[in-house]
């Protein structure tokens, strides 16, 4: 039934770039699944991540760094003869900080201001890892003939850190934690 | 020089570049302040001051690789400038180093002394404390909603809502909500008549609520606010939840945040002990690295600056010291260096216009020098000046013709070495280098030799040379050939008594001569035989007395006169075998002749060298009387180049006594007992005539012998 409301397109990650080697030592931010469909008169969004944080940042949050996490959704128009025309670019900010006093760690949508409480790391990154029906562009944007792609990258914002940890961030690759954009050619 | 003049001045440009630095590390070290708004581009900075270090760094090695090529070739001014960028350096880095050395102590030091073990502890307690208020307070509320449970259980259903409102307001707390197990919400009473939708558990607290039957828990319910929230069962027909939030009052809440602020901070501090370790020092370091950097680039700019007119001095300096004197450089700077190279222009000036003057005053003389060399080479005389060592300076064109010898055999060598090489210069270089070495003041010889044109008579003038300090630095002669001259004189000399002779005593010969024959003619006829007899003897003596001297008279004026009347080519065996064949009818002595082959001939009066002969010829008959051997011989001999012809001749006489051979040839002198003596005389008169000469040949040591030498007519 709803696939028939919904047109699905294909689910291809293409990745720009290797995952930084964060991945191979276990660490990391991978967008595992996502489907990007028509639902209603709007094209949405729906993706699955994995966050993996790695020792140094694990031991970061439990001493209370707060750390920030961009999630960063664009549309794509492709073009022949120039490059790629962003239609839509987008940024969805988490912060998740550990509160000594709670035991807890709480996830902050630094958009629409939403905090929610949880009492394990697994459950609050589980909270950020999961994007539903975000919606993207109008169906009146979509030009038929022309190929459109949609990409997904969620990074750590690493100037948002303490400023004695940014020089260590930027030459650590326990900070590597980013993901690469994964794209999606968006086709009829 | 207009690109130069378009350039900022360079002490503005290192300005420029310093407040660029200044301002980049102050930007950097206002990022490191948390607050700053700056600190979002803390990284950028860091990245941009990490580039300008390395980008000053390839300024400072490639003006080290310049200055390094520079020493290789041993450029101007390149050891200068090492040492003076060497110096600068280490001027420069040693209080540099010293001061991050002990800012990087005090900075970890100080870093390290924010915490301890105390803080630490005080900081874990606080916040146990906080937390431990807040359990107690979440016991109390516990037990408080258990009994409210417990009232709830007991009471009607119907009046279930009506009960909690009022349970909920006795208790305190701000919301009441009573669940069914399966998560309905059954009632609920809230302080807030606006919340229609009560707080919801999430799936968490469910899950522990089946476990421990009760639940209580601090719920964050906005950023700033914080609640109890109190599950506890009811022990009814069909278990229900109750749940309680109760808020925690803003006094404590604020405390505990406060405490948990503070622990969080310190907590994260210490976290990042290290961190800020390291980016502290990576800004000093980055603050040493950039400001040395920049510093050792504008020393080796300014140095640059400083030596250039040092370096230009230094290629003026060798283009000056290897004769180029038109050296103007450009006066950069009007300080000390400015004056130098100002001083510098006005020393290559002067050099310029004294080593002119030199020059112009070195052709004057070099001119002066010339025109006297052809004064010199133009003298008639001859001029030979010594050194000290008596090698010959210098001789001018009339030394070598004087002497014949050539001019490059001359100069550099001795006159003793002279003689070596010129056997028949022996005589006449022996004597003058003997008077050279001996005089101490102005000497005149005259000095005669046989040379290659015959006998030569030269009248020599010498004086040492003195330095002005009184040294004898060597000598100088000047000599002329006078044997013209002498010959001259002598001829003139002899010309005058003959011309008297004749005139003195010719002229009363002839009355004499009359008047005895006159006597004779008168007086024989009148005086007795006898006595006529006696007069006859005595006028014949007169008369013949008178013809006598006539005849010496006579010889005497052909010695006199010039013999030399007409040159023509003679053969001369012939010229000999004609005289010979008069002598050889008229006695018996022998007479033995000795020719060369060849060409035999001379330029000369015909008369006068058969003159010579016959006087010759008639010495030696008279000395060897009427038996003896007559020996005659020509040869062709060479001497200084020049071809002679020798005629030697010899008697077997009694020989010539050797204190006679030195005035044998003078007139007058004679060994004959009758004789005129002139014989020889004339015979020497013509041969030195003819550019000959004559000697007696002392080697032979029976008889007399004469060598004559006369030049070869050549063809």
């Amino acid at each position: 039934m709803l696939k028939k409301i919904f047109l699905s397109v294909g689910l291809c990650g293409i990745l720009l770039l290797l995952p930084a080697f964060g991945f191979a030592e276990g660490f990391g931010v991978e967008v595992k699944n996502a489907e990007f469909v028509l639902h209603g008169d709007s094209y949405v969004l729906s993706a699955d991540m994995d966050y993996r944080l790695s020792d140094r940042a694990k031991d970061a949050l439990q001493n209370g760094v707060p750390l920030y996490w961009d999630m960063h959704i664009k549309a794509l128009q492709h073009r022949d003869y120039f490059w790629d025309k962003t239609l839509v670019s987008a940024v969805i900010r988490y912060r998740i900080q550990y509160h000594a006093l709670l035991n807890m760690y709480r996830v902050r949508n630094e958009g629409s201001g939403a905090v929610s409480n949880f009492s394990t790391l697994s459950a609050a990154l589980d909270s950020m890892s999961t994007l539903r029906n975000y919606r993207v562009m109008d169906k009146a944007d979509y030009v038929p003939g022309e190929s459109y792609a949609v990409g997904i990258k969620v990074t750590l914002d690493r100037d948002a850190l303490p400023l004695p940890l940014r020089p260590v961030a930027y030459t650590n690759p326990q900070w590597y934690l980013s993901s690469d954009w994964t794209l999606w050619p968006l086709t009829k | 020089m207009a690109f130069n003049k378009i350039k900022p001045p360079i002490s503005l440009s290192i300005l420029i570049l310093f407040g660029l630095i200044l301002l980049l590390l102050q930007l950097m070290s206002s990022a490191t302040q948390e607050s700053s708004e700056l600190s979002a581009m803390y990284s950028w900075l860091l990245l941009v001051n990490a580039l300008g270090s390395v980008v000053l760094l390839g300024l400072v090695g490639a003006n080290i690789y310049s200055l390094a090529r520079q020493l290789k070739k041993r450029e101007a001014g390149s050891r200068l400038t090492t040492r003076m960028v060497s110096l600068f350096v280490v001027l420069a880095l040693a209080p540099a180093v010293i001061v991050f050395y002990f800012s990087m102590q005090f900075l970890h030091q100080g870093i390290d002394s924010w915490f301890n073990v105390e803080i630490d502890r005080a900081m874990e307690d606080a916040l146990e404390l906080s937390q431990a208020s807040l359990d107690q307070r979440m016991r109390w509320h516990l037990r408080q909603t258990q009994q409210l449970a417990g009232r709830l259980a007991d009471s009607p259903e119907t009046l279930v809502t009506l009960e909690m409102e009022n349970l909920r307001e006795l208790s305190g707390a701000s919301e009441m909500t009573l669940f069914s197990r399966q998560g309905r919400i059954i009632a609920s009473s809230s302080i807030n008549p606006g919340d229609i939708l009560p707080s919801l558990p999430d799936e968490h607290i469910w899950l522990q609520l089946r476990r421990n039957t009760e639940f209580v828990a601090l719920a964050p319910v906005r950023e700033d606010e914080l609640m109890i929230r109190v599950i506890v069962t009811v022990k009814t027909r069909e278990p229900q939840y109750l749940q309680a939030l109760y808020p925690v009052p803003v006094r404590i809440a604020d405390l505990a945040d406060s405490v948990e602020f503070a622990f969080v901070r310190y907590q994260e501090m210490n976290f990042l002990r290290d961190s800020l370790k390291l980016s502290f020092s990576l800004t000093l370091s980055l603050v040493l690295l950039m400001s040395l950097l920049a510093a050792i680039w504008v020393a080796f700019i300014s140095i640059r600056n400083i030596i250039a007119p040092v370096k230009a001095l230094v290629k003026g300096t060798q283009a000056v010291a290897s004769g180029h004197y038109d050296q103007e450089l450009p006066v950069i700077a009007q300080d000390d260096l400015g004056f130098l190279v100002e001083s510098f222009n006005e020393m290559t000036h002067r050099i310029a216009r004294a080593s002119d003057e030199t020059r112009m005053a070195g052709i004057e003389v070099e001119n002066q020098r010339a025109y006297l060399e052809t004064i010199l080479a133009n003298l008639t005389a001859g001029v030979i000046s010594f050194d000290t060592v008596y090698k010959i300076r210098t001789a001018n064109q009339a030394a070598y013709r004087i002497f014949h010898v050539h001019v490059n055999q001359f100069v550099g060598r001795t006159l003793l070495e002279l003689m070596q090489s010129y056997a028949e210069l022996a005589e006449p270089l022996k004597s003058i280098q003997r008077l050279v070495e001996q005089a101490d003041d102005i000497w005149q010889q005259r000095i005669a030799f046989l040379g290659a044109n015959g006998r030569q008579e030269l009248l020599c003038r010498g004086t040492p040379l003195f330095s002005q300090e009184g040294h004898r630095v060597g000598a100088v002669v000047v000599f002329d050939d006078v044997t013209d001259l002498i010959q001259a004189q002598k001829n003139a000399a002899w010309g005058e008594v003959a011309r008297r002779l004749a005139h003195e005593i010719k002229n009363p010969l002839t009355p004499i001569q009359l008047s005895a024959e006159r006597l004779q003619h008168k007086l024989a006829d009148k005086l007795s035989d006898v006595d006529a007899g006696m007069l006859q003897r005595s006028t014949a003596t007169i008369v013949q007395q008178v013809e006598a001297m006539k005849e010496m008279v006579d010889d005497f004026s052909e010695y006199a006169k010039p013999s030399k009347k007409q040159t023509v080519d003679i053969d001369l065996p012939g010229l000999v075998q004609e005289v010979l064949a008069l002598y050889v009818l008229k006695s018996g002595v022998k007479f033995k002749a000795d020719y060369d082959m060849g060409l035999l001939k001379i330029k000369g009066d015909p008369v006068s060298i058969r003159q010579v002969l016959h006087n010759l010829i008639k010495n030696a008959l008279e000395a060897s009387g009427d038996k003896g051997l007559i020996e005659i011989s020509l040869h062709r001999v060479q001497k200084n180049s020049t071809d002679f012809i020798e005629i030697a001749l010899y008697d077997d006489g009694p020989g010539i006594k050797d204190e006679q051979i030195e005035r044998i040839f003078e007139p007058y002198v004679t060994t004959k007992a009758k004789g005129t003596g002139l014989g020889l005389a004339i015979v020497k008169k013509i041969i030195e005539e003819h550019g000959g000469a004559i000697w007696v040949d002392t080697s032979r040591r029976v008889g007399a012998g004469f060598i004559i030498q006369l030049p070869a007519c050549n063809f």
